[in-house]
């Protein structure tokens, strides 16, 4: 039946080649304005680790000067960032099954003579665990252990493009490289990794993409390592030199907890609060207690980490396909009024009422997915427009959930158009038509 | 003129016009909120920074030789680059300073001062060289900096500061603040205020934009230094490839990163200029598209009253009636989809905004958008409406 419906429908799409273009054209319009911004926001949206973000938090402690908040108009704000002090303390907690303090500093690379220039390279300082934690991706090895971690040894994990550079895309592991005076070995290489954020920085905004390197924590006091993320402070160092620094209020360091049931949960923010607390008989934190230890879903969403205008796009462009959708109403009743003749010969011959509605919503439908495949194409083109504007673009594209949301809408814009003209014409009694045919 | 059988006539075809209304109301929606988001891109593009934009570009240099550990050699070198990129034909001004125009952020801190309650936040950026010549603004009150302003050591703090206008206008209104002391948010570090530079604008987090102070200190250590350097209009392209040469000749044990302020402001633009290409696109292609559709509506209308429209006519009903009725049905239509767009533009305006404060549709942009739609609409009824007057009388009297 679906079949001969079909057939019908096409032949009766061809009897009126521009009717039917200006139809097609209408969907495609709508498909491809509201598939390319769907996508866009999908694309930054999206839970960057599926089933597991809403694990992993986001630690931030109000250190702040107790005469004028983080954000002085609003004082409830804190500090996005964490001191190294905190950090130091907190991580001895047993309550997290995985945890790491990080931050992204700036190397230089000593390649072999022979195959170039010294270059600096971003290198992210992280404990062990941050690869579990963050589903990093990796070709050959993998990360460090916790003996790595504790001495620390001189070990790093190296993306897909510096193992090209230095190693010619070979498996590395077990090799070694030289980052300023110190030679390091390598223990895994990333798989290539590309995420629209880098989301375990929520710091940076849009834009940054992963480090290339990873080298552990503990070396951070060792070599006495600068930030080259943001460093927020608010009262100087007590002493000069590194020592200071790393005991001062000054906030710098991204800190990570896993804490995979309610009950840890509970018990790590109350660890945390008994903390601030107990900090407080030490004349630090003179805020009123404020602690926050929020999920990534959460914490992307405070930050305002996606630009809300990705967002009006989207909405915007998901109403232009409704007001397309509805234009098309007027043209299809013409379409079908023009028709009624017809349609009574077959009704009178028999043809059921649902019949002939069913018959109609398949042409309308046939309209939708021709419409909505060269939407998609188009989207396709757009996108790379969109790309070649914004930062970090070249993570814009179209995934299969997407690809099946644009077909679904375009299923419904073709529905939303139909289903009025095509109840209109199977609701008229053929026997008034004949009579006067 | 009757509204009575326009309205009577439009209930038989309830539901088409139910779509058309809804069209209407959404495209108004959709163009008020729309030119909403363009004007509040506009605005923030509109924004300058103050300084010769097109003629800047940074050269950063990071060392890998043993010799940059050296603090003398360093002070020496930096002295010997200046001089190099000087050297260079096109260059009007240079200076080192880690202040780097549109970048979104920077370095601030948080700040007391005689005469103010409380404390600040502001920009801080230690320069050294002539950055206010390289920057393309002028010190208009009080005077730029000398080189003995600089300390001869690089762990002495500095002692004098130049501010911006707008800085000095939040902390003392209008009083000259030539002379006033600012300090650091523990009252220590204290630096006379000895110069005002009119225009300052770096986006910043805290809405510390325009909040500036410059020190005469060293922007520059054993871990590298940047250059901001400033072309005569037209060397842009010259001078950024001899930039590198230049200063490898100096000292090649070092690598360089050069970045053009007029790429760094596209960059910090590129989400504005995404909102209103996409925005303008959508707003034409939406006002076609709902004029195609009364159009095709208000032809059908005509068509299938044929015989109706004949009858009238023999009746006696002029060409002028029957124009009148159809524009007059589509302006009733126009004016139902209005109203309802009107509601829906406030309703979108509150969906689009993240926080409820945000809101904001002025009534001048609501009032154009339903002034454009009404033409939109009348225009799109016209070439049916003249249709419909040329329908002869003697229609009526035919069967078919």
């Amino acid at each position: 039946m679906l079949l001969y419906q079909l057939k019908i429908a096409l032949t009766s799409l061809r009897r009126n080649p521009v009717i039917t273009s200006l139809l097609i054209g209408g969907i495609a319009l709508g498909i491809c304005v509201s598939t390319t911004f769907i996508a866009l926001r999908h694309v930054f949206e999206k839970d960057p680790l599926p089933g597991k973000s809403n694990t992993l938090f986001y630690v931030r402690l109000d250190n702040w000067d107790p005469q004028r908040a983080y954000v002085a108009e609003d004082p409830k704000s804190l500090p996005t960032m964490v001191t190294y002090r905190d950090m130091r303390e907190l991580m001895k907690s047993n309550i997290p099954t995985r945890q790491t303090g990080t931050f992204r500093t700036r190397f230089f690379v000593h390649p072999d003579p022979k195959i170039g220039r010294p270059y600096a390279e971003d290198v992210r300082l992280v404990f062990a665990d941050f690869f579990t934690m963050f589903n990093v991706p990796f070709q050959y090895g993998g990360g460090w252990d916790k003996t790595a971690d504790a001495k620390p040894e001189p070990v790093i994990v190296i993306d897909q493009n510096t193992n090209q550079k230095l190693f010619a895309g070979a498996n590395s592991v077990g090799r070694t490289v030289r980052l300023e005076d110190r030679n390091y070995k390598v223990v895994g290489v990333l798989a290539p990794w590309n995420p629209p954020l880098r989301f375990y920085d929520p710091t940076q905004g849009l834009g940054p993409k992963v480090e290339p390197i990873y080298m552990p924590f503990n070396f951070t006091p060792i070599l006495e390592i600068q930030t080259f993320g943001n460093s927020d402070g608010w009262k100087g160092n007590d002493g000069d030199g590194y020592k200071a620094f790393l005991n001062s209020d000054t906030c710098w360091l991204e800190y990570w907890v896993e804490l995979p049931t309610p009950e840890k949960q509970q018990a790590f923010r109350q660890y945390v609060n008994n903390y601030v607390i107990d900090q407080k008989k030490h004349g630090r934190f003179g805020r009123p207690l404020h602690t926050e230890v929020t999920s990534m879903p959460e914490l992307t969403k405070e930050l305002g980490i996606v630009p809300p205008q990705i967002r009006s796009l989207a909405i915007v462009s998901v109403l232009f396909l409704i007001v397309c959708s509805l234009n098309l109403i007027g043209l299809l009743l013409g379409k079908f009024i023009a028709r009624i003749p017809e349609i009574s010969v077959r009704r009178a011959l028999g043809a059921s009422r649902l019949h002939v509605f069913w018959q109609h919503i398949v042409e309308c439908e046939v309209v939708g997915i021709a419409g909505g495949l060269i939407g998609l194409g188009i989207s396709v083109g757009l996108l790379k427009m969109v790309a070649k504007v914004i930062p970090n673009g070249d993570v814009v594209h179209l995934d299969a959930e997407m690809i099946a949301v644009s077909i679904f809408l375009s299923l419904v814009a073709g529905l939303l158009a139909g289903i009025y003209p095509a109840w209109r014409v199977c609701s008229i009694p053929p026997a008034m038509q004949l009579k006067v045919q | 003129m009757p509204f009575g059988p326009i309205i009577r006539a439009m209930r038989h075809n309830r539901m088409r016009f139910a779509f058309i209304i809804l069209e209407i109301a959404i495209t108004l929606a959709i163009v008020t909120n729309a030119v909403n988001m363009i004007l509040d891109e506009r605005k923030k593009m509109l924004q300058t920074s103050g300084f010769d934009d097109d003629n800047l570009v940074s050269i950063a240099y990071q060392p890998f030789a043993p010799e940059f550990k050296e603090q003398p050699y360093v002070e020496a070198l930096v002295q010997k680059d200046m001089r190099a990129i000087h050297s260079i034909p096109g260059v009007k001004a240079v200076a080192t300073t880690y202040f780097l125009p549109w970048q979104g952020g920077g370095s601030s801190g948080v700040w007391k001062s005689d005469g103010f309650n409380g404390k600040f936040q502001a920009q801080l950026y230690a320069a050294r060289g002539e950055i206010f010549q390289t920057l393309g603004v002028k010190v208009t009150q009080g005077r730029a900096f000398v080189e003995t302003d600089t300390p001869a050591e690089s762990n002495t703090p500095t002692r004098v500061t130049i501010i911006s206008r707008a800085l000095a206008k939040k902390l003392w209104g209008n009083a000259n603040p030539i002379g006033r002391v600012i300090t650091n948010g523990e009252g220590a570090t204290p630096r006379t205020v000895i110069g005002v530079i009119d225009d300052f604008y770096n986006p910043y987090a805290w809405n510390i934009g325009e909040f500036v102070l410059f020190t005469p200190g060293r922007a520059y250590d054993s871990g590298g230094a940047v250059f901001l350097v400033r072309t005569e209009p037209g060397a842009m392209k010259s001078v950024v490839s001899q930039l590198e040469p230049r200063l490898l000749s100096v000292n090649p044990g070092r690598v360089f990163r050069i970045v053009k302020i007029s790429d760094l402001k596209d960059q910090y633009f590129s989400g504005g200029k995404l909102v209103i290409g996409a925005m303008t696109a959508i707003i034409i292609i939406l006002v076609f598209i709902t004029a195609l559709g009364i159009m095709g509506i208000s032809s059908l209308a005509v068509a299938e009253r044929t015989k109706q429209i004949g009858t009238r006519r023999a009746l006696g009903a002029t060409r002028a009636d029957i124009l009148k009725h159809f524009l007059l049905e589509n302006w009733l239509v126009t004016t139902a989809g209005l109203i309802l767009g009107v509601i829906g533009a406030y309703g979108l305006n509150v969906l689009l905004v993240s926080k409820l404060s945000d809101v904001k549709m002025q009534w001048e942009l609501v009032a154009g958008g339903m002034l454009l739609l009404w033409l939109n609409g009348l225009m799109s009824t016209v070439p049916a409406a003249m249709r419909a007057t040329l329908v002869p009388p003697s229609i009526a009297t035919r069967s078919v």
